[in-house]
């Protein structure tokens, strides 16, 4: 195992990093969308949504890659192996983060909700100052989980072409015919970055309002 | 609020539909040329075709497509996917032509467009050394690996058919898979292509022997595309560019570079032997 | 795109024997996890603090890299340290080992959650440490633990497509084998997703109505 083959691993963790990146942060932006039409008095809004997330969680992200980068060119929507990648990875981790999220808004206790109205605060003013930060601090431990579980997620998105941790590993332990040596080293690797991002979501949590210090 | 965006997502999937099946009427190569890029679908995991050395993509498949890129102006843009997603990511508008390349059968040509041929594709076998193989009827019995829907898979399946005993044939996503298992023992033999296993028995001499002769029909390995009409003066053009290359020497140089021999290909495979 | 439903027809048996083989290696691994994943929660627990660090350690590499990185470390490594296992039985390890990791975590959490009030209640009525951890410490925890377990099997139930790569003969291996057989790319990814959404859906279903009846003995009386 030489500098040269780890150094590549490491390059290539960019794309892992990158993908996984952006993908939990449309997801995110995706599940507040799709937690507000989970919580909503409306079927026609709630039946969308509970259909969107029992699908996404319901097939595999192997599976749900292949779909999108193979079907979405026969309507139309030719999209490069990156969008592929994000756009699976992004609709898969927004079915978690949706579910996570109407927990957390279910769990802001109805005696705030009480108190706001009472002191004169608009609906909007409700949702954006007391339910939003609260449901968020709720969930924060739970979307740092799911950065992690899509970190490791991403590990499939060589099916569609991206050479990234995983698929750069594999090419090397057949060129090499070290496997031990290459994929321990692609582990380490995948163990510093969910440790570094674990860190990092405990350190952010404790410095929320409201921590447990 | 959720209506005005679900108008706006609709109305942005109109134009990149409306944007993508205008594009499509226009023929393949014109757009290439356009776009100044041609994209080329591979596996990385076919040695020495395409292949990931220390970390680079190299390969005959590289060198030649550099040259027909010389030759259509245009620049080469590699997409690489696991085997089994080559070929429907042609059939899905990925790339417009595949290099992998594949050896020409009926059954293939009958969906697909092959380019006139670049090396041999006959079917032999690469055994760990040592093994007690010593002609092709020896693997009857015995655990033998191939690529996952390979024209290979298919004639080692007839193969094993004709003998005593069936083979117990393996199945990979890559051929790399395959002689990695051979390395690590499961396996005893792998069948491939000669070009591909010459190559892997020299870079492992000692580790792998090929064994002699040949148990498949004589065939050979195109580039792969699409039969549609919009395809045709792209496979036209790689066509020409290729035949030029036979003409010219520039083939037959980096045949010897890459397989250490040279092959007589025709100018084109009309009735393949599988 | 034309769905030809003959293809799927011609192809029954096959379909059917991956999913079989997709159930079967995944409830093994599940039950194997689960009885792994209890002994080191038990041990982690009740066992020395020497043992707690190294299988706290091993449960946080499990938990910290990609299973696909696991399965070609056993498969493809395995051999070298002279473990040279067929892809069903190496799979089979694979899920188990990384469904232990995380039922141990789950187990943990269920351990913490039993109040230290119910064990001194019980001491003072006299029963017995087996009779605790029966009557007490167990119906206790099933019901902490049975929801993220139901999470945790639909999760591993998915991962389980991940084995195709090392050529186990498990549904998706099968059904794409078939779509490139046959040229049917899009309809073999569509019959995949439907089997994989249909067992989940089925799994998950099970998994609440479980919960329901599980939930029934929150209050019971003794």
């Amino acid at each position: 195992m030489t500098f040269k083959l780890f150094n590549l691993l490491v390059q290539a963790s960019v794309w892992t990093i990158g993908i996984s990146a952006i993908s939990i942060v449309i997801g995110f932006i995706l599940a507040l969308g799709l937690s507000a039409a989970l919580l909503s008095a409306r079927k026609l809004y709630r039946r969308p949504a509970e259909f969107f997330i029992s699908f996404f969680r319901g097939v595999p992200l192997l599976v749900q890659l292949l779909l999108i980068y193979n079907l979405l060119p026969f309507i139309g929507l030719n999209v490069p192996s990156i969008v592929a990648a994000i756009v699976g990875m992004s609709l898969c981790t927004a079915a978690y983060q949706a579910e996570n999220l109407r927990g957390g808004f279910e769990s802001v206790p109805k005696g705030f909700i009480e108190a706001a109205d009472m002191a004169g605060l608009s609906p909007r003013q409700i949702f954006m100052r007391i339910k939003a930060p609260i449901a968020l601090r709720l969930t924060f431990p739970a979307l740092v989980n799911e950065a992690i579980m899509i970190l490791k997620s991403s590990s499939l998105v060589s099916v569609v072409g991206i050479v990234e941790i995983t698929r750069m590993a594999q090419d090397l332990a057949s060129s090499t015919y070290m496997p031990i040596e290459i994929f321990s080293s692609a582990a380490i690797i995948y163990l510093a970055i969910c440790w570094i991002v674990a860190m990092t979501g405990k350190y952010v949590e404790r410095s929320l309002p409201g921590a447990v210090k | 609020m959720l209506k005005r965006h679900f108008l706006k997502a609709a109305a942005c999937a109109a134009f990149f539909l409306g944007a993508s099946l205008s594009a499509h009427a226009e023929d393949i190569l014109a757009k290439a040329k356009a776009a100044g890029t041609l994209k080329v679908g591979t596996e990385t995991a076919f040695a020495p075709f395409d292949f990931i050395d220390a970390g680079t993509h190299s390969g005959l498949n590289v060198d030649l497509f550099a040259e027909i890129g010389k030759e259509l102006g245009v620049k080469i843009e590699w997409v690489t996917l696991p085997w089994e997603g080559v070929l429907p990511g042609l059939e899905a508008g990925k790339f417009d032509v595949v290099a992998g390349p594949a050896t020409i059968t009926k059954a293939r040509m009958e969906r697909y467009r092959f380019t006139s041929p670049i090396a041999e594709a006959t079917v032999a076998i690469l055994k760990k050394a040592g093994a007690p193989i010593s002609k092709p009827e020896d693997i009857a019995g015995k655990a033998v690996g191939v690529g996952k829907a390979t024209a290979q898979l298919a004639q080692l399946t007839e193969f094993s058919a004709t003998l005593p005993t069936k083979v117990d044939i393996r199945e990979y996503p890559a051929f790399n898979d395959a002689y990695a298992d051979m390395a690590a023992g499961r396996i005893v033999a792998v069948a491939n292509s000669l070009p591909n296993i010459a190559f892997v028995a020299k870079q492992r001499a000692g580790m792998f022997e090929v064994v002699q002769p040949p148990f498949g029909k004589k065939t050979y390995f195109g580039y792969v595309g699409r039969k549609d009409a919009d395809y045709a003066p792209l496979m036209d053009a790689i066509d020409a560019a290729l035949i030029k290359m036979k003409g010219d020497g520039r083939m037959a140089k980096l045949q010897d570079k890459w397989f250490g021999t040279k092959f007589d290909t025709p100018d084109i495979v009309k009735e393949p032997a599988i | 795109m034309m769905f030809d439903p003959n293809v799927i027809l011609r192809h029954m048996p096959e379909i059917m024997s991956g999913t079989a083989v997709t159930l079967a290696l995944w409830i093994t691994g599940m039950l194997l996890g689960v009885i792994l994943g209890f002994i080191i929660a038990t041990l982690r627990r009740y066992g020395s603090p020497l043992l707690d660090v190294p299988l706290g350690l091993i449960v946080e590499v499990l938990r910290g890299t990609p299973f696909l990185i696991q399965i070609f470390l056993v498969y493809y490594g395995g051999p070298f340290i002279g473990i040279s296992l067929d892809p069903i039985p190496c799979g089979l390890l694979g899920l188990s080992i990384y469904a232990a990791a995380y039922y141990s975590e789950i187990f943990r959490a269920g351990y913490q959650a039993v109040p230290h009030g119910h064990f001194e209640a019980a001491e003072c009525l006299g029963l017995s440490r087996l009779q605790i951890i029966r009557r007490i410490l167990l119906p206790e925890m099933a019901l902490i633990v049975l929801p993220p377990s139901v999470n945790l099997a639909v999760i591993l139930l998915k991962e389980s497509a991940v084995l195709s790569i090392i050529t186990v003969p498990e549904l998706t291996t099968t059904v794409s084998a078939i779509g490139s057989q046959e040229y049917a790319f899009l309809e073999a990814i569509f019959l995949l997703a439907l089997i994989y959404w249909f067992i989940v859906e089925a799994a998950a279903r099970l998994g609440r109505a479980a919960e329901a009846r599980l939930s029934t003995y929150r209050f019971a009386a003794p």
